[in-house]
């Protein structure tokens, strides 16, 4: 039987909350003088604890996908403040604001605190027994086939669990769904490299080109990458690599570049093979197939085709044949387009042509569990779902980790399609707008109070399993963790193989322990082995570093000719992805919400990001409100001009315009996701996003925008402020 | 050349005359204290709404600090300089004229002051604390920070009231024995028998008393002058550019004498008026007043003028780029309004046909006054809007109706003391006024002889 | 009350600025800051608000200029009139400045802003009153002010949000002016554990939120006297001197080739960060 309090270990159940009555003396507020507050001193400590120093407790960072490891520190039972954990070599000891924010959504205010059942549009508190009851009971009415869970990407022991419950069910309909993946970057690559998601080496590259890819803001492990980029432009001999950095619209990692070149959307595939030619001109010697598929791409008709000077593709050319190994990267190149695939084929081309196959794009270690290996979502998961739905084939549905009505676009017409399946069940932290239409909401733990074991997508170094252990013990009793629901759900299924198990962590230590060999600790006791992993939270695996082949197929590349412009629909829509925001699922921490878009220096709101000329033609200036109409929708935003946009697009970034959820993300901007033309990668099937076409008219109004750059913008006034010099002056070996 | 006072005015007369205003008040009096009342309270609910919720309600913010609470108590203080001007200066220089008129113009000068303290406590973001600005005996042995303007300012402007209050109420004693000698029982009579501390106008108390006024004369002048010295340091020892000006001290201290001038000759208008004084607040007497705030408008001119050629010809582009941001920016409508009214008006007053026009007077005395309240604003807002750092410029700005509503509030806090003071102290120094006719039957002597009493 | 105790400590009290015959002792805390390696990501923002316990001012307060991060990155584009930015942008974490002849410590009128020994720019804010005269003389505008009463404004800290507030630091009520201390309570920790065992704070182990989250590690702090500090060893390398308001490399050729700076270094506040400027490939 689930009971709402579980038995932690001791140092669990230290409890304080004379830390807070502290916090807000300082300013009057309350007083223990008052009689208000009450410091409630502690008889009997666990021993490490020495009251007004903080421990530090290791775990692992949900905030996004990349697995970071981080660091609490906890004071008088509380977890105060995030940091990195030194031992992850995913991170390294470092973070990025979002994590940090973690804490936010630990202790925000409106997480659900209890099982919710539906009773007309309102939500009911009930028991977790009846909760569950409930749910066997639904599952049990229906055949397994009509059983669906669709989730974001699982990996580690949660991820058995939930194989395990859909095999004791019967059912084989996990649907894996992450709405903002790279995933035809994946399949590229698979075909391509053989592997799914090599290791990138930028640290080793002398030259990175990145085609779209926000490796420093958002895009698969920003810390990790981060930190591989301190290296790059610094490396122990002095030397500086280079960042070139083409896309349509610029991203962090576009303003961090040396040079950065606005592309016709979708003309990357047009940019590479441009290259490829540029190189072969030049004299790198490429094979025979490769020569023929890009004798077409001269540097003048790739110019005229791509918006690109021949100038700096010449440069470019000279740049990378001259300073090797180098990195290609193909990120929005590849997500955005129907022809996506073909995009990120001839990228990865390139970086065979240059030789970088095993040098800076690696093979990654491989993961000696299988099981717990990450299963990564892609928007095709949400397509087939949704196709089911709509055919009535869905009766039972579980969420977790996947917020679709918030990310899937009108045209698919979700919200819908979800009304016909009779029971709903979401696993969720806060009401968001998937939750808001489900008949059973069931309230998880925060990150920060919940065990688990994570393996991300991208292996930074060595294959590592990352641990995560409460960093306190639960703030609302009515919580309950993934693992511990699964369990108990499957205890109904299988009770003999689960009943040993009291609660997850007991399975999950026991699943560790009984491992330990494999683990590392073949030679420890299980206690000291155990400890040893939460201390550490990251246990190493020993894997093979999976080989990597270089067979980009050459042969029938075909990347097709530009766009033609649609005269109603004449601009390119290029939804954002935040480092903060992404697809959403943390706006409701004020933290993120106040921190300004490192480009835009907006705050609490959309925008529509245009260039000058788009707006003089348009007759926009800067805080208009627009509107940005698609054939499956339209949206109102405020319009920010700057000049890191091709001409042709406006970008909108994504993660606004909840409509549920929180306080702080409701009705705060609009929801870029909605609009999205269903237009799709051939190869793949998966959602193209840039590939939505938008017409941009004036809405009537103007506002004066938010945010923290004042009517000087960007510049310095001839005010010697942000300096910068030519490479070439310096000698950064001499640097300490 | 015409005369500042009939010489034949009989002294029985003066006294009739000026205490007559300190009979009830009919009923405009009343009207227009409940207005002062009504503005006050205005000022009150904004300052009530500001202390429990938070200096943000002033629209103030990180670029812009400081607003109109700053603009207006320097406004104040500068206003304050008119009774120092004419009781003290003309005093020294022997100048008759001011006789009639340095009374009020002295009140006007403490009720200036004890408004500009008002708007120090309005400033401050703890105003409850705002006693750790004076070195008060405390057991953590904490002093103020000697080394900040804004404390020599407290020093200076303490001293200056007390010093004001003190030339005032010692001016006063004559007039006052002879209320308390003219006047019937009740709480008058009462009070003024205790402030006119038994003064029966001997020869010896005449004596003491001409030495003790000269040398708090003495005394307030140098005070005067480095008060506003010091009020001007608060920008000129800053380092923003606009403020960082060496001519700052002068320059305020001419816009104070400026302002103040201004002032009197709108009191000067309303009081002949409303207590009939058409014999003693003459039309030659308003003539040489102009005259003097003509003379002191094209000084402040002058030093207006020196500032802004200083930035221009000097090498510090961040003080030039704020000059130009100030003539072409979004405050260049009152900054141009402010050239107007301070430098291009008082042109007029050189006319002899404006010179002594009441109505026009009193509308561009008031007009002067205002010029003069933006120059202060002038000063504050575009240095922060315009700064030195790019990056935190405001060029959007601008104060809230809470910071509005105060500044209005407190010339209804002015009005209320005036009026007060008016009703209850005479307005015209009676004593001096009869000096002024003695002096003028002296100087006829020598002329044919006229007809009347002495 | 003591004046002779006053007169006796005034040259203890307040130095001009810094100078070669009155050094630092034991400790000077300072900051460089490679903007090669920054990359504009505002994690060091989003860790100073969860160490310092900054309030989250919402939008309309935002949008009025009420703005409170203590350590913001600046953002600047250096189009010269191009059609895009193609060259970029450089981003600039900007923060107290902690400068040695802070032009706000003179101006406090009630001597809530001083030198500490050890070299920072310490705020009080019990005794400031919120005249806000350092922040207009302040040329960074590094200084933030208490516009409201944030602890009691809803939805700054709701329950159980208020759990997350670093008892070590206090919640500042309205009307006190805040800025960055360079962690000062772990600065104080650091000293406290490391007098204990009898020595000084090593280089390292103490780090400011805002250093210890960079994923690039663009921000380096530490202790200037330290010559064993990397801080030391970066602004003697880079010839940036503590006490001087004009730069002897810059009158050298040689000065061409070293990137570090202080920013308004002209205004004589000789700040204790150092920025080393940013580079850009010449061959592209």
């Amino acid at each position: 039987m689930i009971e709402n309090s579980f038995n932690r270990r001791d140092f669990l159940k230290v409890l304080g909350w004379g830390g807070a009555t502290v916090a807000l003396s300082g300013c009057g507020n309350t007083s223990v003088e008052d009689g208000k507050e009450f410091v409630t001193s502690y008889v009997q400590t666990a021993d490490y604890i020495i009251p007004s120093i903080g421990t530090y407790f290791n775990s692992t960072c949900a905030q996004c996908d990349a697995g970071c490891g981080i660091m609490g520190r906890v004071r008088e039972g509380r977890v105060l403040k995030l940091e990195g954990n030194p031992k992850s070599s995913i991170n390294n000891g470092k973070m990025c604001g979002l994590g940090q924010a973690g804490v936010q959504a630990h202790y925000n205010p409106d997480r659900i605190r209890e099982p919710l059942l539906r009773n007309g549009n309102k939500g009911e508190a009930i028991t977790w027994e009846k909760a569950l009851a409930l749910i066997n009971e639904k599952v049990g009415g229906v055949k397994a086939e009509n059983v669906a869970f669709l989730t974001g990407g699982v990996s580690g022991h949660v991820k058995v669990l939930l194989k395990n419950y859909l095999d004791a069910l019967g059912s084989g309909h996990h649907y894996v769904y992450e709405a903002v993946a790279p995933s035809i970057v994946r399949a590229a690559n698979k075909k391509a490299y053989g592997v799914e998601m090599p290791r990138l080496r930028l640290d080793k590259a002398k030259v990175i080109l990145s085609f779209g890819a926000d490796f420093l803001g958002a895009w698969i492990s920003p810390v990790h990458f981060s930190q591989q980029y301190a290296h790059f432009r610094k490396a122990d001999n002095g030397e500086r690599g280079v960042l070139v950095q083409v896309e349509s619209k610029m991203t962090l990692t576009g303003a961090n570049a040396d040079r950065w070149l606005a592309i016709r959307p979708g003309t990357e595939g047009i940019f590479a093979l441009g290259l490829i030619n540029a190189l072969a001109a030049a004299g790198l010697s490429v094979s025979g197939d490769v020569a023929a598929v890009v004798k077409e791409y001269t540097t003048d008709r790739v110019s005229k085709d791509t918006g690109v000077s021949t100038e700096h593709i010449g440069k470019l050319a000279a740049l990378l044949k001259e300073r090797s190994p180098s990195l290609i990267i193909a990120g929005s190149a590849a997500e955005g387009y129907a022809h996506g695939s073909q995009n990120a084929t001839a990228i990865a081309l390139l970086n065979q042509v240059l030789g970088n196959v095993g040098k800076t794009v690696e093979g990654s270690s491989s993961i000696p569990f299988p099981q717990m290996a990450p299963t990564t979502g892609n928007r095709l998961a949400l397509q087939t779902l949704n196709d089911n739905m709509a055919q009535d084939k869905v009766k039972v549905l579980f969420s977790y980790g996947a917020n679709p009505v918030f990310t899937a676009p009108v045209s698919m017409k979700l919200k819908e399609n979800l009304k016909k399946v009779p029971f709903k069940v979401a696993f969720a932290h806060y009401m968001d707008e998937t939750a808001v239409e489900a008949d059973l909401v069931l309230p998880l733990n925060s990150a920060l109070e919940d065990w688990g074991t994570v393996m991300p997508e991208y292996i930074a170094e060595g294959a590592q399993l990352n641990i995560r252990q409460p960093l306190m013990e639960k703030l609302h009793p009515g919580t309950l963790g993934m693992g511990d629901i699964l369990l108990a759900l499957l205890k109904q299924h299988r009770p003999d193989e689960y009943k040993g198990y009291e609660d997850f962590y007991s399975y999950l230590r026991n699943a560790m322990v009984s491992n330990k060999g494999a683990l590392g600790g073949a030679n420890a006791d299980d206690d000291t082995f155990w400890e040893a992993a939460l201390s550490h939270g990251v246990v190493k695996l020993v894997g093979a570093t999976v080989n990597i082949s270089s067979h980009v197929p050459a042969n029938g590349l075909v990347v097709p000719a530009p766009f033609v412009e649609d005269s109603t629909y004449p601009l390119h829509l290029i939804p954002a992805v935040s480092a903060s925001l992404r697809d959403g699922r943390n706006a409701n921490e004020p933290w993120l919400q106040e921190s300004p878009d490192p480009l835009t220096t907006i705050v609490w709101d959309s925008w529509v990001e245009m260039h000058p000329k788009t707006a003089a033609k348009l007759g926009i200036v800067e805080g208009d409100i627009v509107e940005v109409a698609s054939k499956s929708g339209a949206i109102k935003a405020q319009v920010y001009v700057f000049t890191g946009i091709h001409p042709d697009v406006v970008s909108v970034p994504l993660g606004y315009g909840h409509e549920a959820m929180g306080r702080y993300a409701k009705g705060v901007g609009v929801n870029a996701f909605k609009i999205l033309d269903p237009v799709f990668d051939k190869e793949t099937g998966e959602l193209a996003m840039h590939e939505t076409r938008v017409k941009v008219s004036k809405a009537g109004h103007r506002v004066i925008i938010v945010k923290d750059e004042g009517p000087a913008g960007g510049k310095q006034m001839g005010r010697k402020i942000a300096v910068r010099m030519s490479s070439d002056k310096v000698n950064l070996s001499k640097e300490v | 050349m015409e005369k500042d006072i009939r010489e034949d005015i009989a002294w029985a007369q003066i006294n009739k005359d000026v205490l007559k205003s300190l009979e009830s008040p009919r009923r405009l009096y009343w009207v227009i204290l409940l207005i002062a009342l009504a503005m006050i309270s205005v000022a009150v609910g904004c300052e009530i709404y500001q202390y429990t919720t938070g200096m943000g309600v002033s629209n103030k913010n990180n670029s812009h600090v400081w607003s109109l609470y700053i603009a207006t108590f320097i406004f104040w203080i500068g206003m304050s300089h008119s009774g120092t001007l004419l009781s003290a200066i003309l005093h020294l220089m022997h100048a008759d004229w001011r006789k009639p008129i340095y009374r009020f113009a002295e009140a006007m000068t403490t009720f200036s002051l004890m408004t500009a303290g008002l708007f120090v406590m309005v400033h401050l973001g703890r105003l409850w604390q705002v006693y750790y600005v004076m070195p008060y005996p405390n057991e953590r042995w904490v002093w103020p920070n000697f080394q900040s303007p804004l404390v020599w300012d407290m020093f200076a402007i303490a001293t200056y009231l007390s010093s004001s209050v003190l030339f005032l109420y010692v001016g006063m004693i004559p007039d006052l024995a002879i209320c308390r000698d003219n006047i019937h029982a009740g709480w008058r009579k009462k009070l003024y028998t205790v402030m006119s501390l038994g003064w029966e106008g001997t020869d010896r108390q005449w004596r003491n008393f001409r030495v003790t006024y000269l040398t708090i004369a003495c005394f307030l002048i140098p005070l005067a002058v480095s008060v506003h010295s010091i009020v001007a340091s608060d920008f000129a020892m800053s380092n923003m550019p606009g403020w960082h000006v060496t001519s700052f001290p002068p320059y305020f201290v001419a816009g104070a004498l400026y302002s103040g001038c201004a002032a009197i000759i709108t009191l000067f208008i309303i009081l002949r008026y409303v207590f009939r004084f058409e014999e003693y607040m003459t039309l030659p007497i308003m003539k040489k007043l102009v005259r003097l705030t003509f003379a002191i408008a094209m000084v402040w001119t002058y030093l207006n003028l020196i500032e802004f050629a200083s930035v221009w010809y000097g090498h510090d582009q961040t003080a030039k780029d704020q000059l130009i941001f100030k003539a072409t920016g979004p405050y260049a409508p009152f900054f141009w309004a402010m050239i107007f009214f301070g430098s291009i008006l008082p042109l007029m007053l050189a006319f002899k046909r404006f010179q002594t026009h009441l109505p026009i007077l009193f509308v561009v005395s008031i007009l002067l006054n205002v010029g003069m309240w933006l120059e202060r604003w002038m000063i504050i807002s575009p240095s922060f809007a315009h700064g030195h750092y790019p990056w935190t410029w405001d060029h959007d700005q601008w104060p809230s109706l809470v910071q509005w509503g105060i500044v209005f509030g407190s010339f209804g806090w002015f009005t209320l003391l005036f009026m007060v003071f008016c009703k209850v102290f005479p307005s015209v120094s009676m004593y001096e006024v009869k000096e002024m006719v003695y002096h003028r039957s002296l100087a006829l002597k020598h002329k044919p002889a006229v007809k009347g009493d002495y | 009350m003591s004046i002779t105790n006053l007169l006796e400590n005034w040259s203890d009290f307040r130095q001009q600025h810094p100078s070669d015959d009155r050094p630092h002792r034991e400790y000077k805390w300072a900051m460089s800051i490679d903007l090669d390696s920054c990359t504009g990501c505002n994690a060091c923002s989003v860790a100073c608000y969860a160490e310092n316990n900054l309030p989250v001012v919402g939008k309309v307060k935002f949008s009025h200029g009420h703005s409170h991060h203590w350590i913001r990155i600046e953002r600047y584009w250096d189009n010269d009139g191009r059609e895009f930015a193609d060259q970029g942008a450089q981003f600039l974490p900007m923060l107290c400045q902690h400068c040695e002849s802070a032009p706000c410590e003179t101006v406090c009128p009630v001597g809530a802003t001083n030198h500490t020994a050890d070299g920072l720019n310490s705020q009080v804010y019990n005794r400031c009153v919120g005249s806000r005269y350092c922040n207009a003389n302040c040329p960074y505008k590094v200084r933030y002010f208490n516009w409201y009463d944030y602890p009691t404004t809803d939805n700054v800290w709701p329950e159980p949000m208020n759990q997350q507030l670093n008892p070590d630091v206090t919640v500042r009520g309205k009307g006190v002016m805040e800025k960055c201390t360079f962690c000062v309570q772990r600065l104080t920790v650091a000293k406290s554990n490391a007098r204990t065992e009898g020595r000084l704070v090593l280089d390292g182990e103490v780090q400011t939120a805002c250093q210890q989250v960079c994923p690039t590690g663009a921000i380096t702090f530490g202790n200037l006297v330290d010559p064993l500090a990397k801080v030391g060893k970066q602004w003697m390398t880079q010839q940036v001197e503590l006490n001087k308001d004009k730069q002897a490399k810059n009158e050298a050729e040689e000065a061409a080739k070293l990137r570090g700076y202080r920013i308004l270094e002209e205004l004589r506040t000789y700040p204790s960060v150092m920025y080393l400027e940013q580079l850009r490939e010449s061959a592209i």
